[in-house]
């Protein structure tokens, strides 16, 4: 039941940050996991490439905004753990509004009010 | 734990973290392969179709060590191992680097300590910015235009002065010290008790005298640290205690600390109350004090300068000599003296070194550079980016930065060492040291100079396009472009090198000026020494006294002839007095004003004892006794003031001064001059006279000169023995040979000279080598377009022609700058050349000539390799 590449929406410069912090909000989780939890609450519409999920993941971490250790995955392997930290909490309600305003903003212009009344 | 801390922290496991991180991409892959299972895939297929989702593992692995953040790190180290390795495999390359960025770095290292020791570093008073010393401006008079003003000016200035918090006067004051011990005499000063408050410097133990001691004459000093260390042991209990000077008790108030001096000299060892006797309040002729005075604050020199020359004009209104001003100067400048102008000097020097050596390794790197366009290509072709190139060649720089300031730092010590001997004589002494300051400067010197020899190659290389130098395939031809920056900097260098070689020369022709100048006398072995003459009270005494010490000093064996004078040649400018010639129009006093000649007393055998010419008459014989119609010996400058092509024997003149009877001295001889107030100082007019028929104006030392056959150092103890044997408390002070005299003040002359023209050489040096590189590099870049252009006919002729012409064209383009540069350098040192005009034109000419003869040299050898080109190699040679 995969979509198709062609379907697929192109994630936006930045956002990738977002989904991770609020995908672990959920509990600690390993790459592999995030990227099937973001592909699959998006519907498939999103899918993390590798290569941007581990240099984000080590980027995060390295802000202090999550942290990683090494645990026992539910299938026995030893696997990079990471959770949030409370920074990240903190900064995941910031970049949240922002993409709030942002989301708002861009439909204010794809819609315009005046538009809807005529 | 902010997140400097924990790359900090990660680049510690760095290696344990790069496999984790394999690990961690190798469970993202089994994980994908186990989901791919899942959905029906076969094992083998499902790990084939990860892969191939997953992309390129180690692009990915590198792409998250990049968020670690030691990418930069990384490529530094990795530049810097490479520089190492550039240097390695470039020896020769490499030394001559190092060696010629550690002249630069070491000569301004050296330089800029000798300048902040004298010229910058705090002086040992509070606030010292704001002390001042004030002379008299006698400008019509010739004997020195700034005079040492007298305590009735002290005293006035003080009353109605508006620009200064306090002055102090201090005038000089030897003191004999005797009772335990050998009898010493020691350098005193008289100062009034606003001295400690104006320098704003307390004694460290005890106290300092107060206005009511001062005023009363109390018999109380301060004395300095070396003295109670030297001869008091440091004991504490010395406050209180009971010393004798000049056979008086005083008692010991306070010490002062240890790193406290002021002029005239550091090695004062005794201040004293000025103590002035009544007469000495309300006379405006006695003129030997020091005044020293602290500006209000917010008061500028400029406005103390107006105010005290107005007020010294309202203070002498009825002066005999007229109505005069005064010069305010800082003391800063006082101290340093001429060696300011020197050191000034010595540092643009060692900057313009360190310039050319810049210059220099930046033709080296270029040349280098050009070499290595290959190189630089293919890296660009593999996907440097230029950010990338210029940090890499930016990096290589630096470690050759490195080694030239670590190099220069060695050399910097063993030059501090001589410069040491440049501090003025009116400071204390100083060791230069390599300390924070010094190094701080260093460190800004070098980067500075890295960045100005290191940017113009990096810069080059970004601007290198890959496709053209490949397929180049290392054919050189000369490209106008890249050579006029190379070319404008073996200018630059040739310019600055005409510049000191200008500035040396003009130096070192007044030195073998001054080296040259005729004393007077014969220096050599000629021990002089001076005898105190407070214990002989009258005036006869005294010059029995003078006479008993000369006759037991002649007998000691080794001694050819001795002779007395009040004051040491070459050491004194006091003692300078108004006179009136027979036949002069006679004003309200004996003086006539601006007409001052130096006077000095001399024993009968002193003339013949030194070595004195004669240019007519006689010297003082036996039959000069005492008289009222004495006798006078006139120096050349004299006669020639007054008597100009005539002879000024047998007329007469008489001295306009406190105390003098008023006697006709006639003239019975004119004596060769003798700088008796300095060697670098124009002889000035003096009048000699012997003991016997001074009036009884008391002098208060005679200088003792003994003519030897020996080593003068050899008879030292003999010497004191045969005074002490006519006067066992009577101290022998400032035993030291005419010669030492004489080097000690062309010292300042002597080393400034001998730096600027180590620096002039070590430029004219780096100069050359510049250009033999930048054309050398030329040939060799060039071989084959000059292979080409003798294989259509080109004679070898005019291959080394064409190449010694652009030699010559560069060094004669940097020669021209490099003079009219050196006029305007030449101008800002005219107080070094003692007004002295050094033939300039002559100079230049010396130079020029110089600079040509190196420059022709160093572009004939490469040229000549050029012409001795074989078309057939080189063109086979692809």
């Amino acid at each position: 039941m995969r979509r198709n590449a062609r379907s697929r929406v192109e994630l936006l410069q930045g956002t990738l940050d977002l989904l991770i912090l609020r995908t672990l909000l959920a509990g600690p989780a390993h790459g592999h996991a995030v990227a099937k939890y973001i592909q699959r609450t998006s519907e498939d519409l999103l899918q993390v490439e590798t290569g941007s999920l581990y240099p984000a993941l080590h980027r995060l971490e390295a802000k202090g905004w999550i942290a990683a250790s090494w645990e026992l995955s539910e299938k026995g392997k030893r696997a990079r753990f990471y959770r949030l930290t409370p920074l990240g909490r903190k900064q995941l309600g910031a970049e949240r509004s922002k993409w709030g305003a942002f989301v708002r903003a861009v439909t204010l212009i794809l819609n315009p009010v005046d538009q809807e009344v005529r | 734990m902010n997140s400097f801390f924990r790359k900090l922290l990660w680049l510690t496991e760095r290696s344990d973290k790069r496999a984790e991180l394999r690990q961690e991409l190798q469970f993202h892959l089994e994980e994908e392969a186990e989901d791919l299972q899942v959905h029906g895939l076969a094992e083998d297929e499902a790990r084939w179709a990860a892969r191939r989702e997953f992309g390129n593992v180690s692009l990915i692995e590198e792409a998250t060590r990049e968020e670690w953040g030691w990418k930069r790190s990384e490529q530094l180290a990795r530049d810097a191992v490479f520089g190492l390795r550039q240097i390695r495999r470039n020896p020769g390359f490499s030394a001559i680097a190092i060696a010629t960025l550690a002249l630069g770095i070491g000569g301004i290292t050296a330089m800029f300590s000798a300048f902040d020791a004298v010229l910058i570093r705090p002086l040992p008073y509070t606030d010292a910015d704001r002390l001042v010393m004030i002379w008299e401006n006698m400008g019509k008079t010739d004997v020195a235009s700034k005079h040492q003003p007298t305590p009735a000016e002290w005293i006035e200035w003080r009353r109605l002065n508006t620009v200064f918090t306090d002055l102090a006067s201090s005038q000089p004051g030897d003191a004999t010290l005797s009772g335990d011990g050998e009898p010493e005499q020691l350098p005193a000063r008289k100062v009034t008790w606003t001295f400690w408050s104006v320098l704003g410097v307390q004694p460290m133990l005890g106290r300092a005298f107060t206005e009511d001691e001062d005023n009363k004459s109390v018999r109380v000093a301060v004395i300095s640290y070396g003295l109670w260390q030297r001869r008091f042991g440091g004991s504490p209990d010395i406050v209180g205690r009971k010393i004798s000077l000049n056979d008086e008790p005083y008692e010991v108030v306070g010490v002062m600390p240890r790193r406290f001096y002021f002029m005239p000299s550091p090695e004062i060892d005794i201040w004293m109350p000025a103590a002035f006797p009544p007469w000495m309040r309300t006379n405006f002729t006695w003129h030997d004090a020091q005044i020293v005075a602290r500006l209000k604050s917010g008061m500028t020199l400029e406005r103390a300068r107006q105010s005290m020359a107005a007020l010294s004009l309202q203070v002498t209104a009825k002066d005999f000599r007229g109505p005069h001003s005064v010069f305010v100067n800082p003391l800063r400048e006082e101290i340093a003296g001429r060696t300011q102008t020197a050191l000034i000097l010595l540092l643009w020097a060692s900057v313009a070194l360190l310039l050319i050596a810049c210059v220099n390794l930046a033709n080296l790197l270029l040349s280098r550079g050009v070499a290595r366009d290959r190189e630089v290509a293919v890296r660009a072709a593999l996907g440097a980016g230029r950010g990338r190139l210029v940090a890499q060649f930016l990096t290589e720089s630096l470690v050759l930065g490195g080694f030239g300031t670590v190099a220069g730092l060695a050399l910097a010590v063993p030059a501090m060492r001589f410069l040491e001997r440049l501090v003025p004589e009116a400071m204390n002494t100083v060791w230069l040291t390599l300390d924070w300051r010094v190094l701080t400067f260093s460190a800004g010197a070098a980067i500075a100079a890295t960045l100005i020899f290191g940017l113009a190659p990096a810069l080059r290389v970004s601007r290198l396009a890959p496709q053209d130098e490949l397929r180049k395939a290392g054919r050189g031809t000369a490209s106008a472009r890249s050579h006029w920056f190379q070319h404008s900097l073996v200018i630059v260098e040739t310019a600055l090198a005409v510049v000191l070689l200008t500035c040396g020369g003009l130096l070192f022709e007044t030195f073998r000026h001054l080296r040259n100048t005729d004393l007077g006398m014969r220096s050599e072995r000629l021990l002089t020494f001076e005898t105190p003459l407070f214990r002989y009270e009258d005036f006869d005494r005294r010059v029995a006294f003078i006479n008993a010490e000369l006759e037991k000093v002649r007998a000691i064996p080794g001694v050819i002839s001795a002779g007395s004078i009040n004051l040491i040649p070459f050491t004194n400018f006091a003692h300078a007095t108004f006179y009136r010639l027979e036949g002069q129009p006679q004003p309200g006093d004996d003086a006539i004003p601006g007409q001052v000649a130096l006077v000095r007393n001399v024993s009968r055998g002193y003339f013949a004892t030194v070595g004195a010419r004669l240019r007519e008459g006689r010297f003082f014989s036996t039959s000069d006794r005492k008289s009222d119609s004495p006798a006078a010996i006139v120096n050349e400058p004299f006669a020639d003031r007054h008597f100009a092509g005539q002879s000024p024997l047998g007329r007469r003149f008489k001295f306009g001064e406190l105390g003098e009877k008023g006697h006709w001295y006639t003239i019975i001889g004119v004596v060769k001059p003798i700088r008796e107030s300095g060697v670098l100082d124009e002889a000035k007019p003096a009048v000699y006279r012997v003991y016997e028929q001074c009036d009884q104006v008391g002098d208060l030392r005679a200088g003792i000169v003994i003519r030897t056959a020996v080593e003068p150092a050899s008879i030292v103890s003999a010497v004191r023995q045969a005074i002490w044997s006519v006067d066992k408390n009577q101290p022998v002070a400032r035993i030291q040979t005419m010669e030492e005299i004489v080097d000690r003040q062309l010292s300042t002359p002597t080393e400034s000279t001998a730096l600027l023209a180590a620096f002039a050489v070590l430029a004219l040096l780096l100069a050359s080598v510049g250009l033999y590189g930048v054309l050398s590099y030329a040939v060799t870049h060039r071989t084959h377009e000059i292979g080409v252009r003798m294989a259509l006919g080109a004679t070898s002729k005019e291959i080394l022609l064409s190449f010694s012409k652009r030699g010559l064209a560069l060094t004669l383009t940097g020669l021209a700058i490099g003079l009219v540069v050196a006029a305007f350098a030449a101008r800002s040192m005219a107080t070094l050349l003692y007004g002295f005009r050094p033939d300039y034109p002559a100079t230049v000419a010396v130079v020029s000539l110089i600079l040509l003869a190196v420059a022709a040299l160093a572009s004939f050898v490469p040229a000549r390799r050029a012409s001795c080109v074989d078309p057939a190699i080189a063109l086979r040679n692809e």
